[in-house]
Order: C-alpha cells, then sequence, then structure tokens
C-alpha cells in the first residue's frame, strides 16, 4: 500500500501530465466528431460577446462591399417575384411542391469568422431563441456557407464549408450528377468534388449547385464553378477542383435554412430501412 | 505572493484577449497562425510547483479553444509546453544556477537566453498544436511549414511584447 501512494508521489508530475493530455485528446475526437460540446466552443455567451463587440468595430470596414451584396440579391429576388407573380408560374409551383413552402430562412449577422485555419468556423449572432438548431445549413447570398454544429439561446457556431470534417452533396447542374463537396485544406477559394464518373462530359465553368438530397440545403443552391479536373490513376471518378462562388473572407450576413419537413423525411426513410432488414 | 498571483491573473487576460480579438483575426495566410498567448505559461515563476504550472495551462489552453472553437488543441499543447517547461528551464540554466530574483522575462535573463527558452517551447507547442489540428488531413510537409513559420512568427512578437514590456515596467 504504502509502496503505490510513494509511486504516485514520486512520479505524480507525469502521471498528471498523462491524464491532462488524455483528456484534451478525447475532447478533439469528441469534438471533431460530434460537435456537440455543449458550453467550450464560441456558442458560449461570453465568448459569443467578444466576438460581438470585435464585429460591431470592424464590421464598419466592409460595409460598401456588403452594400453591393444585398442589393445584387435584391435585385434577383425582384426577379424571382415577378416569376412568382406570373399565374401560370404560380399553379406548376402548387403541384410540384403541395405544402408551397419547403424551406425556411432565418435571418443572422456573422460575428466571427476564420479561413485560414484547417478547421474553420463562424459563429453567429442568432439562436435557438430565434429557431436555429443543430444540422441547419447555412447560406449566404452569393452560395453555400456550412453547417450549423452548436447553439446556444442566442448564438450558433457554423462548421464552414472550409473545415476538413464537412462535407455536402453537390451537382452538375447541367444534368444532376452527383458528388462529394469537400475543402481542398489549403485554398479558401477552392474545394473538391468527387465521385464524378469518368463517363461525364465536363467543361471548366460548368455550374455546381446543392443537390438536396441531404436536406441541409435546397436544391439548386450555388456552391461554385469547374475550374479543372484531373483524373486519378485506376479509379472511374474525376476530382474536380471547384472555385467557391462563396467569398468566405467577405461574410457578414448568412441565411440559416430550416427543412419544415425534415423530420417527417427522416421518420419515413428510417422506416424504409428498418421494414428492409 | 498575492501579488505575484494577482500580476500573473492579469497578464492571463491582457495575453488572451490579445489572442482572441487581435491576432486571431490577423489574416496572414494559411502558413503563419501565430499563438503568442503561450507567453503566459512561460513567464510563470521559475520556482513555481510544476504541478500547478500544467493544470494552469491546461485551463489556459482550454479557453483559448473556446474562442478558436478547436476543444482540447490548445489545451494538449499547452499541457506539453508546461510538461517540457522545467527541461527546457534546466537545459539553458545559467552557469551559477537560477537565484531567487530571476525571472524568466527578457529584463531578468537577457535576449539569447529568451530567444532559446521561448524557441524551444514555442516550437514543441506549436508542433503538437498543428499535427493534432491537421490529423492525417493534409500532408505531412505542409503541417511543417506551418509549424515552422508560424512558430518563427510567434516568437518575434513574444520577443516584441517582452521589448514593450521592458519599456514600459508593467512586468
Amino acid at each position: 500500500m504504502y509502496g503505490i501512494i510513494d509511486f504516485f508521489k514520486r512520479n505524480y508530475f507525469v502521471l498528471l501530465f498523462a491524464a491532462l493530455e488524455f483528456l484534451s485528446f478525447y475532447l478533439v475526437v469528441k469534438n471533431n466528431y460530434y460537435h456537440q460540446a455543449g458550453f467550450f466552443n464560441s456558442a458560449n455567451s461570453v465568448v459569443g460577446s467578444v466576438d460581438k463587440t470585435y464585429s460591431g468595430i470592424t464590421s464598419y470596414f466592409n460595409l460598401t462591399e456588403i452594400n453591393k451584396q444585398l442589393a445584387e440579391e435584391n435585385a434577383k429576388m425582384h426577379n424571382m417575384l415577378s416569376h412568382l407573380n406570373d399565374s401560370s408560374y404560380r399553379r406548376k409551383l402548387k403541384s410540384s411542391s403541395p405544402y408551397g413552402q419547403k424551406y425556411d430562412y432565418i435571418m443572422a449577422e456573422v460575428i466571427d469568422n476564420t479561413t485560414n485555419r484547417t478547421n474553420n468556423y463562424l459563429t453567429l449572432n442568432a439562436g435557438k431563441k430565434q429557431g436555429i438548431n443543430i444540422g441547419m445549413g447555412v447560406i449566404a447570398p452569393s452560395g453555400v456557407v456550412g453547417i450549423i454544429v452548436n447553439v446556444s439561446d442566442n448564438y450558433s457556431v457554423v462548421m464552414s464549408l472550409l473545415n476538413k470534417n464537412c462535407q455536402i452533396s453537390a451537382m452538375l447542374k447541367k444534368d444532376g450528377t452527383f458528388g462529394t463537396m469537400r475543402w481542398t485544406g489549403d485554398d479558401f477559394r477552392y474545394a473538391t468534388l468527387s465521385q464524378i464518373p469518368m463517363s461525364e462530359k465536363l467543361g471548366a465553368g460548368d455550374s455546381i449547385v446543392t443537390s438536396g438530397y441531404s436536406s441541409l440545403f435546397p436544391k439548386g443552391i450555388p456552391v461554385g464553378k469547374v475550374e479543372y479536373y484531373k483524373t486519378i490513376p485506376e479509379q472511374y471518378f474525376y476530382s474536380v477542383i471547384v472555385r467557391l462562388s462563396t467569398n468566405f473572407k467577405n461574410l457578414q450576413y448568412v441565411y440559416v435554412v430550416g427543412d419544415i419537413m425534415k423530420e417527417e423525411k427522416n421518420q419515413l426513410e428510417q422506416g424504409t430501412y428498418k421494414e428492409q432488414q | 505572493m498575492i501579488g505575484e498571483v494577482i500580476k500573473n491573473f492579469l497578464r492571463f487576460l491582457v495575453f488572451t484577449l490579445i489572442q482572441v480579438s487581435i491576432i486571431k483575426h490577423l489574416d496572414l495566410g494559411i502558413f503563419i497562425t501565430p499563438f503568442p498567448y503561450v507567453i503566459f505559461i512561460l513567464m510563470l515563476p521559475i520556482n513555481m510547483d510544476k504541478g500547478w504550472v500544467i493544470l494552469i495551462a491546461f485551463i489556459c489552453g482550454l479557453i483559448i479553444d473556446m474562442f478558436y472553437n478547436s476543444l482540447g488543441i490548445n489545451a494538449a499543447a499547452c499541457v506539453l509546453t508546461a510538461f517540457f517547461r522545467p527541461w527546457v528551464l534546466r537545459l539553458y540554466a545559467p552557469k551559477g544556477e537560477y537565484d531567487s530574483s530571476s525571472r524568466p522575462t527578457l529584463s531578468s535573463m537577457g535576449l539569447g537566453w529568451m530567444f532559446s527558452y521561448a524557441g524551444t517551447l514555442v516550437l514543441l507547442h506549436h508542433f503538437m498544436l498543428f499535427y493534432l489540428e491537421a490529423f492525417t488531413f493534409s500532408g505531412f510537409f505542409i503541417t511543417l511549414a506551418k509549424v515552422i513559420l508560424s512558430s518563427m512568427a510567434t516568437l518575434s512578437l513574444i520577443l516584441l511584447s517582452q521589448v514593450f514590456m521592458e519599456k514600459t515596467s508593467v512586468r
């Protein structure tokens, strides 16, 4: 017994080191795969308010650019509205989507954002109280931004598309061939689209949009344009380098997209899998 | 004694705030992301109990992680830094050993000592930090480049802050 106590006394420093390192590694792994660590992230109100103060000061510097983006989006909305007012279009819309609206859009302001890390995150100044939940998609006027991974009452954390753990389902706009979109890891302007079969005819400048299969994002939200593609030896797929349409360095206002019928869709799919087993 | 605790606590507050409000938003490309907050761990008193140092380092890392959304990564790097600190202190000990008035600062130990002491520990810290962050994702050499370049940036900022602290005597 005395021997054990003596052992601990002599080696307490190494043991303490091992325990704390183990705890840290455990947190890293947990955070990488589950993203629900609760308190220890920037959705926490103390961290949130520090970020908010900072963004309150710096947001003035890119007002011109943001104004331009908002004006462009306004113009786009006006165009869509005039389409909707066209009665023939409205009839078509009704038949294709029986409940009318399928997605909910919640506006939020970006109060913190990084682009130069391996795992980039954004913090938004809207949370549970504004209707945001874990797993919702986030888009900017120009395209896809990321996925909500953490929420508190008034803040939420977005896993940016510029994150090694982020994968979204995307497709070629012209014919709907879909693949998986992942960040290349070094440049905030580019990402890779994999699993596009080599039988596909690709061209630089082809538009890539969200596929809508994951119900994170509505179908057809812009992701980027094909920059170039390469063939991987002994594989039947292209690796397509995509120039992202979202300028991640200059994000100020984003929309959080909630799929109203996500629950229903998931339940239906779960049920089907169970029946098959 | 109490004065020393308060001084260190204030230092912790100041360095953390500078890290998360200014340094974090510096955009120097993917290769250079300095973490000069480590100076807080380096500047803890030389004769402080190493068990306390490692605990304080862990908490300090966790707090930085909250701001970076990188739970555990800075904590792991800080714990490693605190673990090797006694060895590095011994490695660079002056001939007559550290005396009671020695503090691990530029003004007390001189530029050469501070450069090798801070340089070694910063390199260790960044090595852990960037490899843990990359986790087989990006290439070995890209990460190594990140470690070396970021360490150089961190070390420069640390030495700069030391000179500044010496001038204004807010130690």
